[in-house]
């Protein structure tokens, strides 16, 4: 299980274009949904059953004065041993398919027999469309990379802040860059590389991009 | 690093002109939720690949058109990984591209006039418009046409008809523009290179 | 661009000032983040920290409308610690000319303005030639009247600390900028300067570039890899549409537009064609009759003979220094000058200054014709707010377009990259190809016209040469395209070469004065094979250089450059000056690499070499600059409308010649405290330009809904208003109710003791669609002009906000 595939999300590389929260939009049809300017450039402000790629946008000042802007995006992680599929399936059996070949989990429509309250997920991501109960969240584009292409947000990403591959060159590549960056951020890591697929890497306090950056 | 990303994962997949089917074994059209969008991916497999450029910024991203053979109609845009400048990626707006396309309930699809004093608009036929917008072109511009200016200097210039636009369409439709005003003889010519 | 996106990777430092790129222009980032992996420095110079911020390796902020102070003091500190690239500056600029005795600068003026016209004389602004009309020189750089010491001259009022006082950027930072970017005055290292619609607008605008040009000449910097001169430009084929002049002041293929002191054809190309003394420079625009006159027989075909000037005649003239730009087109037009507009694909309702100047104006119309994918607030003028229907009488004609991916046709990027693209599916409906439109048009007005006997000077209309449909009476897009490259008329022969008649014309070299071809727009000549391959359509990867030129995709103007000025890459025998990224080089009597700019020898070969700009008529680049409205050197001035009321440069508190107006929308106020804050305008990554496309599609206005304005924290703080609240925006001429953005990446700046506050919005916003998304930023934007351009100052004026 620990083969398969991974994602590695460079946020030290993100430059927040959103090509990859549209792309996402794009190749699975999912609506546009309605928003409103609360004060950020951030929207949508959550995942939601439409929606199952944001990127997070946080600001501040850095101690010494000067402006940060921090753009994470945020996707649901293909854990190794999800929280959400086991806690599914203490309700429903063969809900969440955990894809041998890549580890791309994966909800069916059975999910929509489970509680919504009793799905469990440190980061955040599972919805559930109120018409249908069906659960929702990113399939790693599972239709494409069965098929030998890549996940539509990594081919969107100019910059190469999202990419996608065999999990243990993926890892390599992680733990090389987060070396590499430590050169001038002392607080970069990757989150979570040994728990999670899409591994994120940060040159910062992860809570400063999102509260659930880490996990709850 | 000594390789970059891209090259070093090439061998993962990229999107290639045929998109080569590669089953991995299971069959999940049945078991996934959404099969809508495991039909896309065959659709978009068996569909008219049509390269184009991206209509915003002016970096000129390579794009992946996908039409449905059935149809006639596009089913996808993506960024076309061949191309040396975008290598497959677009932004927000290039990744968006699709929603340009007839399956944009709002795009315009007739003609529309609105008549003096009026509060909405009337549908009409090419041939309608195409005439009543040249019989007023003739007009206006028969009643402003200036053969010398003030000072009796030979002009032949028009002056009550201006042109605006466009950066926004093809070289080949500039052009024709560029000819057209100035066989019509306006000096008020102009569009978004100057703003 | 002189460069090309691809080419951002090869520079060493990347100057992005008046650029948000990585917003703007994201795919470029690709290119920026590669260079930055290898170990390029990102800097970036901007009133707001940004996405672009984000990733520079050194960011600063500066006041809008400074550009200039700081372009100044950065000459200054390059003169000062000698960081220019000595070699270059003296074989490849006019820094060594001499120039004319009586050529002066004052107390913020240049010899030769009068003030009862706001107008230069500029006759005192050039350069002395010797006996054989030859330009004078002094290699040595030491003549007190050199072009050279001139320059340092001018900026060394430019010291550090005035400049931080007028630009709010910390002496520091200034310093750390300066010194970066000067480090790319030596032979190995590239230094690029990437800049947009914040540097072009601005009353200063032109010499906004002009004077990062000229820190480019003097580092060395133009014609090289990792180089150039870099104007990311703002719109998917706006390079075509400039290419094809669509404007006023210039004809296909930057040819001039004909005035009336030019009668003959004759006249007009003596006027036009310039004259160089000088055999070693090429002075490449001495074959302007060839271009002039193969335009015409592209327009007027078999009509236009030698007889008849190739009828000249029949073209339009504007009287001498008349300006038809779209601040007069909308001035007159409230005037009620002009009764009918032709509007292609443009949203002036939202785009230009001052919307409710421009919106009362579309009232005068007797009609207006807009062709367009989607509705938006020109075409709709007469249902906006305060827009009473029933009074206005203006007929509108909205005609649906194909959209771009529905169309096969060329498109320019910024990087003079033309692009072949092809038709993805019928356009829905009843639209058509905005070509088609355009040749039914003229194909019904040349029919009403023949058929008129009291119709007025049909001349032009009826001689245009119209067979551009294919047999189903559809736009035939190569025909057109082929016309545009041109074609021999006739079967010509040239040296021991015969080409055929309806041989497409394969480089503008080519192209004859005599009427013997056509050319649409002689700089794309060469598009096409003379057999008629289409060039722009190729996908060839090949890539002989390394450099990332990939000369075999689609074909770059012009005749396949793709760095121009590529002769100033290699010393006077050829030799590329980095050979590390060997542009171009001169082996065995050749060259190799790049197209070059000409075949001739390099300079060494006192007999057959030239010079390398070969463009300009002396044959070098211009330093001293003597062919702008406002002076040869930049100068700062301030903002017309701005937040101090003297200029800590000169008593000359603003550029003396920009274009300004008067009537009773166009109010301007300075140093108001009615409007304390400087307000610049930009877009977003999410939308385009008015939103006028974008704001119908629902995946990008999900991501950004609402107009919004970002104010820094202090602001915020000062008048009471927190993240999110409702707020009114306005200046002396409209006002915008928004969402405030507050947010850290705003700071006041500190302009020499006063505290200047600066806000910002996007302009992406408009009344008719989404109901609630808000209006133009243009409502607050004032009617004011680049001296040169007549490019609106979009980036500095005065506002206020409050709470609502």
């Amino acid at each position: 299980m620990s083969n398969g595939k991974s994602i590695l999300v460079d946020t030290s590389l993100c430059t927040g274009c959103r090509g990859c929260q549209v792309a996402c939009k794009q190749w699975n049809n999912l609506p546009g949904t309605k928003t409103k300017q609360i004060g950020t450039y951030q929207n949508p402000q959550d995942f939601s059953f439409e929606t199952w790629k944001v990127v997070r946008f946080a600001d501040g000042r850095q101690e010494d004065g000067k402006p940060y802007w921090y753009f994470f995006s945020d996707m649901c992680r293909h854990c190794i041993e999800p929280p959400c599929k086991i806690s599914i399936e203490m309700t429903v059996k063969d809900a969440v398919i955990q894809d041998q070949a890549t580890g791309a989990v994966v909800y069916t429509e059975k999910t929509k027999q489970v509680q919504f309250k009793d799905v469990m997920c440190p980061y955040g991501i599972p919805k559930q469309n109120p018409k249908t109960k069906v659960l929702t969240k990113c399939t790693m584009c599972i239709d494409r990379i069965k098929n030998g292409l890549i996940p539509a947000c990594v081919k969107a990403c100019p910059t190469g802040a999202v990419v996608f591959g065999d999990r243990d060159k993926i890892l390599d590549m992680a733990k090389k860059r987060v070396t590499e960056l430590k050169k001038t951020y002392p607080k970069a890591m990757a989150i979570n590389p040994d728990e999670v697929r899409v591994i994120y890497i940060v040159t910062d306090n992860p809570k400063k991009y999102w509260k659930f950056a880490a996990g709850v | 690093m000594s390789s970059t990303r891209r090259e070093f994962l090439a061998g993962a997949g990229a999107l290639v002109g045929g998109l080569a089917i590669s089953s991995l074994g299971i069959d999940l059209t049945s078991v996934i939720a959404y099969a809508e969008e495991m039909k896309k991916i065959e659709k978009v497999k068996t569909a008219r690949q049509t390269t184009s450029i991206c209509c915003y910024c002016s970096v000129g991203c390579g794009l992946i058109c996908s039409t449905d053979k059935k149809t006639g109609k596009i089913i996808n845009i993506e960024g076309d990984p061949d191309h040396p400048i975008n290598e497959g990626s677009l932004c927000a707006k290039g990744a968006g591209i699709f929603q340009t396309t007839e399956a944009n309930s709002h795009r315009l699809t007739k003609v529309l006039y609105r008549a003096p004093g009026s509060d909405k608009w009337q549908v009409k036929s090419w041939n309608w418009a195409i005439t009543e917008i040249a019989k007023r072109i003739k007009k206006t511009r028969d009643t402003g046409f200036m053969a010398k200016n003030s000072k009796g200097e030979v002009v032949n210039r028009v002056e009550n008809i201006a042109h605006m636009g466009s950066s926004n369409i093809d070289n080949e439709e500039c052009w024709l523009i560029a000819s057209m005003v100035r066989a019509m003889g306006l000096v008020y010519i102009d569009h978004q290179a100057r703003v | 661009m002189t460069n090309h996106w691809i080419d951002l990777q090869h520079g060493d430092v990347i100057l992005l000032q008046g650029s948000n790129a990585a917003e703007n222009h994201p795919i470029s980032f690709k290119w920026i983040m590669k260079a930055k992996e290898r170990g390029a420095i990102v800097i970036h110079v901007d009133p707001r920290f940004t996405r672009t911020s984000s990733k520079a390796d050194i960011y600063t902020p500066l006041r809008p409308g400074t550009d200039i102070a700081l372009f100044g003091g950065m000459i200054n500190y390059i003169i000062e610690k000698e960081k220019y690239f000595k070699e270059y500056v003296v074989n490849y600029t006019n820094a060594s000319f001499i120039v004319n005795d009586k050529f002066d600068f004052h107390d913020g003026l240049f010899s030769g303005y009068n003030p009862a016209t706001r107008k230069y004389d500029k006759s005192t602004w050039t350069i002395q030639k010797d006996e054989k009309g030859i330009p004078v020189k002094d290699p040595t750089l030491q003549h007190p009247r050199c072009v050279f010491q001139l320059l340092k001259k001018h900026y060394s009022r430019y010291d550090i600390e005035t400049v931080s006082r007028i630009t709010g950027t910390p002496v520091k930072d200034l310093l750390k900028v300066y010194e970066a970017y000067a480090s790319t005055g030596v032979p190995d290292r590239a230094g690029t300067i990437l800049y947009a619609l914040g540097q072009t607008q601005h009353t200063s605008g032109v010499q906004n570039i002009r004077a990062l040009s000229i820190i480019q000449l003097l580092l060395g910097n133009i014609g090289i890899c990792g180089g150039g001169v870099n104007a990311l430009r703002g719109e998917p084929n706006v390079q075509g549409s400039t290419d094809f002049a669509i404007l006023y002041d210039s004809l296909p293929g930057y040819l001039k537009a004909m005035t009336v002191s030019t009668k003959t054809l004759e006249d007009y190309l003596k006027k036009n064609t310039p004259v160089s003394k000088d055999p070693m420079s090429a002075n490449w625009y001495q074959n302007y009759p060839k271009y002039m006159v193969s335009l015409l027989k592209a327009w007027f075909g078999d009509r236009a003979t030698k007889e008849n000037e190739f009828g000249y005649s029949w073209l339009p003239r504007l009287d001498d220094g008349q300006i038809c730009d779209v601040l007069n087109m909308i001035d007159n037009m409230s005037k009620g000058k002009i009764k009918g507009l032709i509007c292609v694909a443009q949203n002036p309702a939202c785009s230009l200054p001052n919307s409710n100047k421009v919106r009362e104006a579309f009232k005068n119309l007797d009609w207006m014709v807009h062709v367009n994918i989607f509705n938006n607030e020109t075409a709709s003028f007469w249902k906006g707010p305060g827009m009473d229907p029933q009074k206005i009488k203006t007929e509108v004609f909205l005609l649906p377009a194909a959209a771009s991916v529905e169309k096969e046709g060329s498109q320019t990027n910024s990087g003079r990259w033309v692009q072949w693209k092809y038709e993805a599916a019928k356009a829905p409906g009843d639209c058509i190809y905005t070509g088609d439109i355009i040749i039914r048009l003229v194909s019904k007005l040349k029919e009403l016209y023949r058929t008129d006997k009291k119709a007025v000077f049909p001349d032009p209309i009826l001689n245009l040469k119209w067979d551009y449909t294919d047999n189903k009476g559809r736009m035939d897009v190569v025909k057109v395209s082929k016309t545009i490259n041109g074609y021999f008329l006739e079967d010509v022969t040239i040296g021991d070469k015969t080409y055929k008649k309806g041989d497409c014309v394969p480089s503008f070299a080519l192209l004859q004065a005599d009427g013997r071809t056509s050319s649409g727009c002689w700089i794309m000549c060469g598009a096409f094979t003379e057999n008629g391959t289409n060039l722009m359509a190729r996908r060839k990867k090949d890539d002989p250089t390394g450099l990332g030129l990939y000369p075999q995709w689609a074909w770059a103007w012009p005749v396949n450059r793709r760095i121009i000025y590529n002769r100033a890459s290699v010393d006077l025998n050829g030799k590329p000056y980095n050979p590390k990224r060997p542009l171009l080089a001169w082996v065995d009597g050749k060259w190799v690499g790049d197209v070059p700019d000409g075949p001739w020898p390099p300079m060494a070969d006192k007999e057959k070499g030239k010079y390398p700009f070969i463009m300009k008529p002396d044959g070098v680049s211009s330093l001293f600059g003597p062919g702008l409205n406002d002076g040869p050197f930049p100068e700062h001035y301030e903002p017309l409308e701005g937040p101090v009321t003297n200029n800590l440069l000169s008593s000359q508190l603003r550029n003396p010649v920009i274009r300004i107006f008067s009537g009773p929308y166009d109010k301007v106020a300075s140093s108001d405290p009615k409007y304390p804050f400087v307000m610049t305008t930009y877009t977003s990554t999410e939308h385009w330009c008015t939103g006028a496309i974008t704001r119908w599609q629902s995946w990008l206005t999900e991501a950004q809904p609402q107009v919004y304005v970002e104010i820094s924290e202090e602001l915020a703080k000062l008048k009471g208003i927190k993240n999110g609240d409702k707020v009114k925006v306005e200046s002396v001429r409209g006002s915008v109710l928004c969402v405030a953005m507050v947010t850290p990446r705003l700071q006041p700046l500190n302009c020499g003791g006063k505290s200047i506050h600066v806000v910002g919005m996007t302009f992406n916003y408009g009344w008719l669609f989404p109901e609630d998304c808000g209006d133009s930023a243009n409502l607050l934007t004032p009617t004011a002009g680049d001296a040169n351009t007549g490019t609106p100052e979009y980036k500095a004026f005065m506002v206020n906000i409050t709470k609502v």
